[in-house]
């Protein structure tokens, strides 16, 4: 009776049997009609060139291995730890910390304005978002050091050529990432704050803003922690801080006072993670 | 009654073959309460949308208020809409905020630049905020996360949002096909309450033909884009329904008195 009724209410009913696909074993598919195969075209290229490109490559393999105890051994001179130098590495490492900071935090706040012009949801002018990106990802494609040493050519030696080397880079990443951040925003959320007749702007703060805030720290989380370990490597060009410390000593052969000085680098860097996963699960 | 929303000769298709709204006239008065119902794919999305300009039309005119609405861009087009609340199917609010944050939402396009940026209410708005909070009987939840409420609260949110823009027109999508039965009913005897005490218009779109005939003063019917009903709910027929929904009765859960 019930199916009587039910073939009823489907007059035009077609047999499922026609509208079925199969796969090559003759088993019923199960895959979206439309689905996107170059995906798995880039993904098996990449495995090949990798594969090829490991083959090829120019390495000395009796020469590595017969050196790695040598490895061993820089690393057991680096564990012991030599703290006569401690007030040296403390002002070092603090200046290094300053730069880390100082750079993270100016370039938040240019990351938050050019990623709000970035992102494709707040102003919609495609072309805008299209040029800010293209400008910006030309900056992330020059290395961090490079900028330093354009700094250091123009402001000389010291801290602060690394806290503006440092900013170029980072402006380019915040952009990048936060723009990401407000276009992941749904866009409900946007579309009902724009029927009350606020401005974009007011949107951005009022609604794009809080709701990608817990993205917002992750990201600047995960930036503090590069620029932090790239104001280790940046020492070593001249632009101050721990990085100096660590290459003058390793060169002197004082490798104790270096071993120091890394692991003063790796205690903060864990410090930076654990505090950021912290925040992170409060402000959530 | 005064003409609050003229819609004239209004189409809008997507791409050269799909109609949403084909040829569409109408005139809605002021407090009056609309129900829209029609089978998913007729525009009742559409037709809501195209009122404060989140879809453009093709072709034809919208009068809101006697100003033309359709060519209106930028401030203009914010002046519109800030007297044109709207209520959404998924709520839509800023989970991350409080309740009372998010209906102060509902003032933003009536602060200057920067305060508005800042979202720095004045006190009025903060004590009308709470004064319509209380109406919608979510006075204990003021300063609760938006995100921790269920949803039938979440709803009397949105509504309370749009309350606070003090609109003369109330546009709702769908507002209780997310919701279980009695918050459904909350939510369709407050949108009632509140409209009619202020004297907003409102239209509702719906999936339950019953529920659109006990609340609404008039009913439009609308069928691939055209208005094929509208009329008093009294006037919509069995026949009339199955003409909207272009299928028989027996294939229609209706609800209501049907025994279903």
């Amino acid at each position: 009776m019930i199916s009587d009724e039910l073939s009823a209410a489907m007059p035009k009913s077609i047999a499922v049997s026609e509208l079925l696909k199969y796969d090559k074993k003759g088993k019923i598919s199960i895959i979206c009609k439309d689905k996107n195969s170059s995906l798995l075209y880039f993904f098996t290229g990449v495995v090949v060139c990798t594969v090829i490109s490991f083959l090829f490559m120019d390495i000395d393999w009796i020469k590595l291995i017969s050196r790695v105890p040598s490895i061993g051994d820089v690393f057991f001179k680096l564990m012991h730890f030599d703290f006569t130098k401690t007030d040296l590495i403390g002002r070092a490492f603090a200046e290094t910390v300053s730069i880390a900071l100082l750079s993270t935090i100016y370039s938040m706040i240019l990351g938050l304005v050019f990623g709000m012009i970035a992102a494709e949801n707040i102003f919609r002018i495609h072309i805008l978002s299209v040029i800010v990106k293209s400008f910006f990802t030309f900056l992330r494609a020059v290395p961090t050091p490079v900028w330093v040493l354009l700094m250091l050519v123009c402001m000389g030696f010291g801290p602060s050529a690394g806290i503006a080397g440092l900013c170029v880079h980072t402006t380019a990443f915040f952009t990048k990432s936060f723009a990401q951040s407000f276009e992941d925003i749904p866009d409900e959320t946007i579309e009902a704050l724009e029927v009350t007749g606020a401005d974009k702007i007011t949107v951005f703060t009022n609604a794009v803003l809080p709701a990608a805030l817990s993205q917002l720290i992750a990201w600047i989380g995960v930036r503090f922690e590069i620029n932090f370990s790239e104001c280790a490597i940046l020492g070593m060009v001249g632009a101050g801080g721990i990085g100096f410390v660590i290459s003058s000593n390793i060169q002197a052969y004082e490798y104790g006072a270096a071993g120091a000085a890394i692991i003063c680098v790796f205690l903060f860097a864990f410090a930076i993670e654990r505090l950021f996963v912290r925040i992170k699960g409060a402000i959530k | 009654m005064e003409c609050l929303l003229k819609f004239k000769n209004v189409v809008k298709s997507y791409g050269s073959d799909s109609i949403a709204l084909d040829n569409v006239s109408l005139e809605i008065n002021e407090g009056e309460f609309v129900s829209v119902i029609g089978p998913s794919g007729s525009g009742k999305t559409t037709f809501l949308r195209s009122i404060n300009k989140l879809i453009p039309v093709t072709k034809g005119e919208i009068y809101f208020n006697g100003e033309n609405i359709s060519d209106k861009k930028g401030k203009a087009l914010r002046m519109c809409r800030r007297k044109i609340g709207m209520v959404f199917q998924n709520y839509n609010l800023v989970y991350r905020l409080s309740v009372i944050q998010n209906v102060l939402h509902g003032r933003l396009g009536y602060m200057s630049g920067l305060k508005g940026i800042l979202g720095r209410y004045s006190e009025e708005d903060k004590k009308m905020a709470v004064d319509i909070l209380g109406e919608l009987g979510l006075q204990e939840y003021i300063y609760n996360r938006a995100a921790d409420l269920s949803g039938g609260q979440k709803q009397r949110v949105g509504i309370a949002r749009a309350i606070m823009q003090n609109p003369r027109l109330l546009l709702c999508d769908e507002p209780i096909a997310s919701l279980d039965p009695s918050s459904a009913k909350v939510i369709m005897d407050r949108l009632y309450q509140m409209t009619k005490r202020r004297n907003i218009a409102c239209i509702v779109n719906l999936h339950q033909v019953d529920v659109a005939k006990k609340y609404s003063t008039r009913i439009i019917g609308l069928s691939k884009g055209n208005i094929v009903f509208d009329g008093k709910p009294e006037e919509l027929t069995d026949s009339m329904i199955e003409k909207i929904y272009g299928t028989s009765l027996d294939n229609l859960m209706l609800g209501g008195n049907e025994g279903a």
